[in-house]
């Protein structure tokens, strides 16, 4: 009885074992890092992480609805290279504000071009995806084959340092995302989100637009890659055609971490985004402890593993008990 | 809401293969209909053309007298048709609530799925089955963790829960016990007291003569006969889901079952039991050739993937006197076992592989390391011909083969392990009449050479025109035995379909 309550809880709370870590990672952080709650410290880590948390963010989407993006990285190289060398560090914040809305339009058609191909012409996700990964980051370096260009320094002032009622700005981002994600998945889209992620014949059966559902999340996938490269580029202030593809792996790992099933159909946001933050505070902790940086590779590799292989190790314990 | 739907001249082909050729149904409101035909009669495929599930190839379907056509399934549920489906349409990692109100979620002014809404029909619905189920089923258990028996609940209830004029049950019954049964039944009484139609696809006897008003029965895809259920008895039932003339030229081996009497024991079985066998016992004798019979999913295919070492079982297995208990297909290839599986293309086949590839999977270890090649081809040239397998050349995918030469491949590349005891898992599906021929003639010549060959095949005419004896296995076990002038394909029905056995057919 008490197994099967505790079942239930971990199926209601996927983002259980998330919370779990995300506690966990802070309080070592605390410990190696005493100030690390103080409002500056709090801001120039939350800062950082705030561009893996919105590309988990639309990963997550992918995830749950039965697909991967392998390609926002990409995207985000995209939007970096566009804003640095069309706005520049010279560039008026008008300027700026206008290559926002354009960047979001390249996260919405990169995001519709891998939908596409997905949904409507039954390509395997993970390939299609990895195809168009080179295709963005290709662009990317076409854009700005090396390193330069930027953005105006107030606007990146504005990202970095502002912290309203002496909260980080990404706190606020944070919020309004969760917030948006709390109503979408409480509509209807909701539902068919979670039902062609678990089960798409059974889904289409009951008459779900599978094929809509499932275009929406690269969509949407794209967008989040977007608001990413926004704000990466409003960290650095500068560009690099490189700069999205080390992200896009993190930002799976986010996912895993936050208890969404590879599969599909299971879990949320919320755990993701608790599991980007856990990513950053790691990389906090290895820089801030003096360790080798290939520990924070060996860490990050072995969560994973345990994230992923848990389900399974579970059930081999309860087949021999039974 | 409507009052009736008919199906005119249906013809539905899925491929090369013809699935209705001549199919027809009446529902009226106020009535059950019984749908009834043996394996492979074309149920399914009528219940899908009445749902939208599958598009219809020629035909007509009348509502209320006047033509429709169906697109999605969507447009069929827009007219008030719903289907219980055999293969359950719930998502498994969503809720009961969730499931049963999948794209029919009551919205709030925001937009926003009104859980209390929700929660209070689904409790409201699932009042109808109050007191039959095990579990402590509320609107948000999760529907993975329920027993079959409920999941098939919420699929009634799903196809329900929209308030549909005709319902389509399909198999709905297989899974319930009793007691879920009776309640259904009572459901669908009143059902049909306020007006609604009901399909009820079942091969339960029983359960036909209980519920239904009127019959409609398919054979191989032609409608053959309808009528009012008390116009008719369950033996006539029976006779008109059987074939008249057999299409088959095949034949038994002259005088074979006489030889088989002072054979030896080979294989040997007493109370096999795994999660769907209830104690399983039987003997095999050496060059012996033994049908499994009866209803798809009867707990067949685990009886032969338990003796091939596929799925762990309880019991005593012997071969030739000496017990055995595989626990790795491995275990079983070592003692001269092969099983040719089901699913040829997901469990037979390498597919995108050679037939090279394929035909010596089993046996690579024979040709030493490193690899002689050439021998290897030597034998699988040898053996393609042996089986008459019509290919390019044996570098070429399994994928560029025909159904019924990709079946050889699957046998072909047991056939050269020589083995003793051959485990065959519904060989003929999907296969063109002609390669059917051949593969009767080959497995009687292997049980001429001595082989023990177990034989579970969902086609009835072949077991019969085929085998010596036939295990009619019901509900995991084997309920009846049909050997010699008793081994008719009335009887064979008869049995599969769990009514007591018929004194001997009337020639």
């Amino acid at each position: 009885m008490k197994r099967s309550r505790w079942d239930a809880l971990t199926a209601r709370q996927p983002a259980l074992f998330a919370l779990i870590l995300l506690v966990l990672s802070a309080v070592i952080n605390f410990i190696v890092q005493p100030n690390m709650f103080a409002r500056e410290t709090l801001n120039s880590n939350m800062r950082v992480f705030l561009p893996i948390i919105l590309m988990a963010i639309g990963q997550a989407i992918v995830i749950l609805g039965g697909g991967i993006d392998i390609s926002v990285g990409g995207i985000v190289s995209i939007v970096n290279t566009v804003l640095a060398t069309r706005v520049g560090l010279e560039g008026s914040p008008d300027e700026m504000w206008k290559y926002i809305f354009v960047s979001l339009l390249i996260g919405l058609l990169a995001g519709a071009i891998n939908g596409f191909f997905i949904a409507y012409l039954r390509l395997q996700p993970i390939i299609t995806t990895y195809a168009t990964s080179f295709l963005y980051a290709g662009l990317a370096l076409f854009i700005l084959p090396n390193p330069g260009g930027g953005i105006p320094a107030s606007i990146a002032a504005l990202y970095r340092d502002s912290t309203p009622l002496n909260l980080p700005l990404a706190f606020y981002v944070i919020a309004v995302f969760l917030l948006i994600w709390l109503y979408t998945s409480s509509m209807r889209y909701g539902r068919f989100l979670f039902a062609v992620g678990g089960k798409a014949e059974a889904a289409y059966e009951t008459a779900v637009p599978v094929t809509m559902v499932q275009f929406s999340t690269y969509v949407i996938s794209g967008l989040m890659a977007a608001f990413s490269g926004i704000a990466i580029t409003m960290l650095s202030g500068s560009g690099n055609g490189e700069i999205g593809g080390p992200m896009t792996l993190n930002s799976i790992t986010a996912v895993v971490i936050g208890g969404n099933a590879m599969s599909g159909g299971v879990g949320g946001v919320a755990g993701p985004v608790m599991g980007a933050i856990t990513l950053g505070i790691i990389q906090n902790i290895i820089s801030f402890a003096n360790i080798d940086t290939w520990w924070e590779t060996l860490v990050k590799a072995t969560i994973i593993v345990v994230a992923l292989a848990a389900p399974g190790i579970i059930s081999i314990f309860r087949r021999r008990r039974s | 809401m409507a009052e009736s739907l008919s199906a005119r001249n249906i013809v539905k082909h899925y491929g090369g293969v013809v699935a209705l050729s001549d199919g027809n149904l009446d529902v009226h409101a106020h009535e059950v209909v019984a749908l009834v035909g043996a394996n492979g009669s074309g149920k399914s495929t009528m219940s899908k053309v009445i749902n939208g599930v599958v598009v219809l190839d020629q035909g007509q379907l009348l509502l209320d007298g006047n033509p429709i056509q169906f697109a999605s399934p969507q447009a069929a549920k827009n007219v008030g048709i719903s289907t219980v489906f055999q293969e359950l349409s719930v998502v498994p990692q969503m809720t009961v609530a969730e499931n049963i109100w999948l794209t029919r979620e009551p919205l709030n002014q925001f937009g926003m799925v009104d859980r209390k809404a929700v929660n209070a029909r689904t409790e409201e619905l699932l009042a109808l089955f109050e007191g039959t189920f095990k579990t402590d089923l509320n609107p948000d258990s999760s529907v993975t963790s329920l027993p079959p028996d409920e999941k098939q609940i919420i699929e009634i209830l799903k196809a329900i829960s929209f308030d549909p004029w005709l319902i389509i049950l399909d198999e709905a019954t297989a899974s319930l016990d009793s007691r879920q049964v009776q309640r259904l039944f009572e459901l669908v009484t009143k059902w049909k007291e306020n007006g609604k139609a009901i399909v009820f696809v079942s091969h339960r006897m029983e359960e036909i003569f209980r519920i239904a008003d009127k019959f409609s029965v398919l054979r191989n895809g032609r409608t053959v006969g309808a009528g009012n259920i008390k116009d008719i008895n369950e033996k006539q039932l029976i006779k008109l889901m059987i074939e008249k003339e057999s299409v088959l030229g095949f034949l038994r081996g002259e005088a074979k079952s006489d030889a088989k009497v002072e054979k030896e024991v080979s294989l040997q079985a007493e109370n096999l039991t795994t999660e769907s066998l209830r104690g399983v016992s039987f003997k095999i004798h050496k060059g012996e050739l033994v049908g499994i019979g009866g209803l798809r999913g009867q707990g067949q295919r685990h009886l032969l993937h338990s003796l091939f070492g596929d799925v762990p079982f309880s019991g005593t297995v012997k071969l030739f006197n000496k017990e055995i208990h595989f626990k790795h297909p491995r275990e079983a290839m070592k003692n001269g076992f092969a099983l040719v599986p089901g699913d040829r293309a997901k469990e037979g086949l390498l597919y995108i592989r050679s037939i090279l590839d394929n035909l010596l999977l089993p046996s690579w270890r024979r040709y030493g390391l490193p690899l002689n090649v050439n021998n290897a081809k030597k034998d699988a040239t040898q053996t393609g011909s042996t089986l008459n397998l019509k290919m390019a050349g044996l570098e070429e995918p399994v994928s560029s083969l025909s159904g019924g030469n990709a079946q050889k491949v699957v046998i072909g590349k047991w056939l050269m392990r020589d083995p003793q005891v051959l485990l065959l898992d519904d060989p003929t599906k999907g296969v063109d009449v002609g390669t059917k021929a051949e593969f009767y003639a080959l497995l009687n010549r292997l049980s001429d050479e001595g082989k023990t060959i177990l034989f579970y095949s969902s086609d009835d005419e072949e077991l019969v025109g085929l085998c010596d004896r036939v295990f009619v296995v019901y509900d995991g076990m084997i309920r009846t035995e049909l050997a010699g002038e008793t081994l008719t394909k009335e009887n064979l029905i008869a049995a599969s379909l769990g009514v007591a056995q018929h004194e001997r057919a009337t020639p």
